[in-house]
């Protein structure tokens, strides 16, 4: 959604910390070139450095948050690629391509919905914050299945977030779509959640907008929700990526214009372009 | 005494023997994304463009990728912008590479070839052609032009009455007699003959069981089908008399050199570069090395050594 291009490059990074969050692992890195560039809703392309072919590619791993020289990422340890991840410790090193990807437009100036489902809720924590550091009135709601999965809600550290699990077994029971029309009702009313909106904005700026990020499923849903409240709603899509940057045609997303890649044209996508 | 890596593919000079293989790099795109000015410092002795096809194809239905042991599936099914695009948008800037384009072309019949060959035949900036015959990905059962020779040998004949250019033909491996077809390519009128491309295969989402790919079918790459090109490198390049281009699965120098050895005049680096985007500019002095240690001093005592 941003034009504004950023190089990327390929760097050896040391792992810096590795510890468990619930069902996924946070791993700590350091970039000081990736940390002093990347935007939220961009991503890395990942794998643990050395000759082994298996895993063979990167992942496309969305930056969860920067902290001076550090990058850190949550890995949800599913598949091969991931399960190497989430198996580095401190002392091990990361080969890192990015950043990459367009990352989310924070350019409106209106209150701001953000929702995240699963492990798609990493990359909104940088979100959050870089969209209180612009002086935007954020809420955050995440979705989870179980209460391992929940616990990431402690990264957003200092936001206050609204967290939802489908076993009802940490905050509200259910899917965190089911109340999100009741919510942009009340901020785009300028209700309570609207309190502190930015004064002077004018024009579609002012109006609640939402990113979220998570299954296709929870995106669909709320892709449907913002347009029927005729807000504007941007989501990071996932696909199955090799080269991240162009190249290969493969991680393909089904648009209302045909297909476009995630790595190149997104992550971040209009919800209205997807053709869901 | 410094190792040579000088080669050539027929009249076509190359300063080492690796090049790309068609549909993994992107110069353009990379030079855009990426940090490195791959137009002054291209990695590649040569640049192979993606497959492009005389009408645009908008690829297969995704997931188009899936990760299997050491080995990458794809079923990317040629999704290109068509041939005119590619001349017109691209060729230009293309044309600023500091080294060879080998335009790739596909087509759904044996006339496209011809089609294609003739549109790029006025084109200075195209030093060679490439006849992808053996995308295994356009139709479901994966029978690429290319598993049948005599349909090979008649897309190639329509591009050699089209072209004069150094006509390249990418052969599959999906079939019982790779040896056949490429004796039908040069029969045609092939200059060179590229092996392999990707092998059948297809995987099961490890919950659904059912299978990963949007196209059920897909084209396995990387290390896992390094054995199965190296054969076809072997097999070919001892019953033709044409330069051989090898490819499949090479990874590191040493693959360079085992392809070299088999009897390849040049190797094409795919799946690796999604693994390792800078592999490329590392490859050209790290096999030098290991010709040195071996006391071989150019490609041409390497090649067929096996």
């Amino acid at each position: 959604m941003e034009d504004q291009h950023i190089p990327a490059s390929l760097f050896d990074c040391p792992v810096v910390e590795s510890r468990p969050v619930g069902a996924y692992r946070l791993i700590s890195f350091v970039a000081r070139e990736v940390a002093a560039l990347a935007r939220p809703g961009q991503f890395l392309m990942v794998r643990a450095a050395g000759q082994s072919l298996d895993p063979l590619l990167p992942r496309p791993i969305g930056v969860h948050e920067l902290e001076s020289d550090l990058v850190k990422i949550l890995i949800e340890p599913v598949g091969r690629g991931t399960i190497s991840l989430a198996g580095l410790r401190v002392g091990d090193r990361l080969s890192v391509l990015g950043p990459l990807g367009n990352g989310f437009d924070l350019t409106g100036e209106g209150p701001a919905l953000v929702v995240g489902g699963g492990i798609g809720a990493a990359p909104l924590a940088f979100l959050v914050r870089a969209l209180a550091q612009r002086g935007r009135e954020v809420r955050c709601l995440l979705g989870f299945k179980t209460r391992g999965q929940a616990v990431a809600a402690e990264l957003f550290r200092n936001q206050k977030v609204d967290v939802y699990t489908e076993d009802a077994s940490m905050g509200e029971m259910g899917l965190v779509s089911e109340p999100l029309t009741g919510i942009l009702a009340e901020m785009q009313a300028g209700g309570p959640a609207n309190a502190i909106s930015t004064a002077g904005a004018v024009g579609d700026l002012r109006a609640a907008e939402i990113f979220a990020c998570g299954p296709d499923a929870m995106l669909a849903a709320i892709s449907g929700i913002a347009s029927d409240h005729g807000a504007n709603a941007q989501v990071s899509m996932a696909a199955h990526m090799a080269c991240g940057v162009g190249a290969c045609q493969g991680c393909v997303i089904r648009t209302v214009d045909g297909y476009r890649r995630a790595c190149s044209e997104g992550p971040v996508f209009a919800a209205g372009e997807i053709a869901w | 005494m410094k190792a040579s890596l000088h080669t050539s593919l027929g009249p076509l000079n190359l300063g080492h023997p690796i090049i790309n293989a068609s549909g993994t790099f992107d110069v353009i795109e990379a030079d855009r994304i990426l940090e490195a000015d791959l137009f002054s410092d291209f990695p590649f002795a040569a640049y192979v463009p993606k497959t492009v096809t005389l009408k645009p194809r908008t690829g297969n239905e995704p997931p188009r990728l899936y990760e299997t042991a050491a080995g990458l599936l794809n079923s990317i099914g040629l999704a290109n912008r068509g041939i005119e695009n590619f001349i017109v948008e691209d060729l230009p800037r293309l044309a600023e590479l500091p080294v060879p384009i080998i335009a790739s072309i596909a087509g759904e019949n044996t006339s496209d070839y011809g089609s294609c060959a003739e549109m790029l035949a006025g084109r200075d900036e195209v030093a060679a052609i490439e006849l992808n015959v053996s995308c295994p990905n356009v139709e479901l059962d994966g029978r690429a032009l290319g598993c049948d020779p005599e349909r090979t040998a008649r897309a190639v004949s329509l591009a050699r009455a089209a072209t004069s250019k150094l006509l390249i033909v990418k052969l599959t491996p999906n079939v019982t007699d790779i040896v056949a077809v490429a004796q039908a390519a040069a029969a045609a009128g092939a200059d060179c003959i590229s092996v392999i491309n990707t092998v059948h295969g297809m995987a099961l989402d490890p919950w659904t069981l059912k299978p990963v790919l949007g196209h059920t079918s897909g084209g396995l790459s990387g290390p896992a089908v390094k054995p199965v090109a190296l054969r076809a490198v072997y097999l070919v390049s001892r019953a033709l008399d044409l330069p051989v281009i090898g490819m499949g699965g090479v990874t590191t120098a040493q693959d360079v050199l085992e392809f070299l050895a088999a009897g390849a005049s040049a190797v094409a680096i795919g799946t690796a570069s999604f693994r390792d985007p800078v592999l490329a500019a590392r490859l050209a002095g790290e096999l030098r090395d290991l010709m040195e240690i071996r006391g071989i001093y150019s490609i041409g005592q390497l090649s067929g050594m096996a």
